[in-house]
């Protein structure tokens, strides 16, 4: 059966990443001279985050920024990635989507109506995107029946390469 | 291979095969051996773990499996094709450039009026209750300011379509208002296209402020005509003198200003009060300005409870601290009032 390598890692490293920009980001959308960014007329951090696209329903989009952060974290350490509970890696992946479908509104939000680019919150999407890349692609693996079940001795008929002819 | 091949109808599973040693399943074997249901272990001639009983075969899992990997490389490409989409059609309708603007023009009277002439008791129910409102920065120990050779001085830096300096604007007049009288004010709009797009306010270029307590000295960098080809930029309509410039440069520095620049380049707008009292960006929210028109926002201004209200006299009390600071306490009408004292304790600074 083929197995994760990399991934666990990876997603480890990119979720720890994600929270600590997700937790700078909220931190400046309070205090808004505490952000350190480029401005011109295509990049400003502060115009972004001071935007009325900054908060949804009130909540700073920061704030959820560090709701999804958090637990991702927590699903992408490399015990949840080896558990042999479905439920993690369907969390784990519907988390990521979620994730995906909110950095489209938000890309939408920086290009059309606020009209300026925040390079922390791209290096953020740009986070969340190879987060859903990795997990997207590693879900038919790790929701497969069996998975994360401790291995034998044996392996499944498919697993048996094709080396050559039986007499 | 006879060692390989597997007693019928157990459907157990077979030994991991040695990688050398020659031999192994033929793939018509291994067809059938993979389309053959999942029994459950110790079948005959297993002996091994196998796959859960009902699980499913093999052949279908990887099938299951194939299909899922291409509904997930689908679904990475489906969102690059929508970011990039985004990025095609920002790209295709930027060529499309937004050219309108607000132009300026004189002051209507009663906006003057209203902004000139708020009660002082309106002032002091407000004092500085709105704590949205951004403090300035409080310095001490610097050269008082020479403007023109007047001292004191007061330095605005903008631009007309600059939305912070909209807002700002809004304060400045009602509190220089308290120390001088103001002359040919004008009206106009930020930028069409910028954040907080056409937020009303006032133009302080050609405007002046005669008083006998400070000299006010604004610039407009830039107006709020476009420049047609270059989104973003603006023509420029006023520059700072050399003597200007030099103040400008020193206390936006991140030496004297928390988060200030430490390039040179300056954030519109940056206030400076004899050097002593810095207001760098808006200091309250342009947003509670949207769409309103100059009297709807001169005429709230009479309504302490109102939040434009708030927000503009709280930030016009810090200021009229400033300049009280700046005048040793003069006028005394202006200087001693609750919300003056009030906004001075709030920044740990003496008005009289």
């Amino acid at each position: 059966m083929t197995t994760l390598r990399w991934q666990p890692l990876t997603t480890l490293l990119l979720s720890v990443y994600g929270l600590g920009a997700s937790i700078y980001l909220t931190i400046t959308h309070f205090d808004a001279k505490a952000l350190a960014c480029v401005s011109n007329s295509t990049f400003n951090c502060e115009k972004v985050t001071q935007s009325p696209q900054s908060e949804i329903i009130g909540i700073p989009v920061a704030m959820l920024g560090l709701a999804f952060f958090v637990p991702m974290l927590v699903l992408c350490l490399p015990a949840m990635w080896r558990t042999s509970q479905r439920w993690v890696h369907l969390a784990r992946l519907v988390l990521s989507i979620t994730g995906v479908g909110m950095i489209i509104y938000l890309i939408s939000a920086e290009l059309f109506v606020i009209k300026a680019i925040c390079l922390w919150c791209s290096s953020v999407h740009v986070v969340t995107f190879i987060l859903f890349v990795i997990i997207a692609t590693a879900s038919p693996l790790v929701l497969a029946p069996g998975y994360g079940e401790p291995e034998s001795e044996w392996e499944p008929d498919a697993a048996v390469p094709a080396d050559g002819e039986l007499s | 291979m006879a060692s390989n091949q597997k007693s019928p109808g157990t459907g157990g599973n077979t030994p991991k095969p040695k990688p050398a040693g020659g031999g192994g399943q033929s793939a018509k074997d291994k067809s059938r051996a993979a389309s053959r249901p999942v029994a459950g272990s110790g079948g005959k001639g297993g002996g091994g773990k196998g796959p859960k009983p009902g699980g499913r075969p093999a052949a279908a899992g990887a099938k299951s499996s194939r299909t899922g990997v291409y509904i997930a490389w689908g679904a990475v490409a489906l969102v690059i094709v929508i970011v990039a989409a985004l990025f095609i059609v920002k790209a295709t309708s930027s060529n499309k450039q937004d050219l309108s603007y607000t132009p300026v023009t004189a002051a209507p009277a009663q906006v003057v009026h209203d902004v000139t002439t708020i009660p002082a008791s309106t002032w002091d129910k407000v004092g500085v209750s709105d704590t949205s409102v951004s403090k300035p920065t409080v310095l001490s120990g610097q050269p008082a300011m020479t403007i023109d050779g007047k001292t004191p001085a007061m330095l605005y830096y903008g631009a007309e379509y600059c939305p912070y300096c909209a807002a700002e604007r809004w304060a400045m007049a009602a509190a220089l208002a308290r120390f001088g009288t103001w002359s040919n004010l004008q009206v106009t709009a930020s930028s069409h296209t910028d954040v907080d797009a056409s937020t009303h306010t006032f133009s302080f270029h050609g405007a002046s402020l005669d008083s006998q307590y400070i000299t006010f000295k604004a610039i407009e960098q830039y107006t709020n005509i476009p420049v047609s080809g270059s989104p973003g930029q603006y023509t420029n309509l006023q520059n700072p003198t050399k003597a200007e410039s030099q103040i400008l440069a020193k206390y936006s520095s991140s030496k004297y200003l928390p988060n200030g620049s430490s390039n040179g380049s300056i954030s519109f707008p940056f206030v400076d009060i004899n050097n002593a009292l810095l207001f760098s960006g808006a200091s309250y929210d342009p947003q509670i300005l949207a769409g309103l028109s100059w009297t709807d926002i001169s005429g709230s201004l009479s309504d302490p409870t109102n939040p434009i209200t708030q927000a503009v006299l709280t930030t016009g009390n810090y200021m009229s601290a400033g300049i009280c600071q700046a005048t040793h306490g003069q006028p005394g009408s202006v200087c001693t009032s609750s919300g003056v004292q009030a906004a001075a304790k709030a920044l740990g600074i003496s008005a009289s």
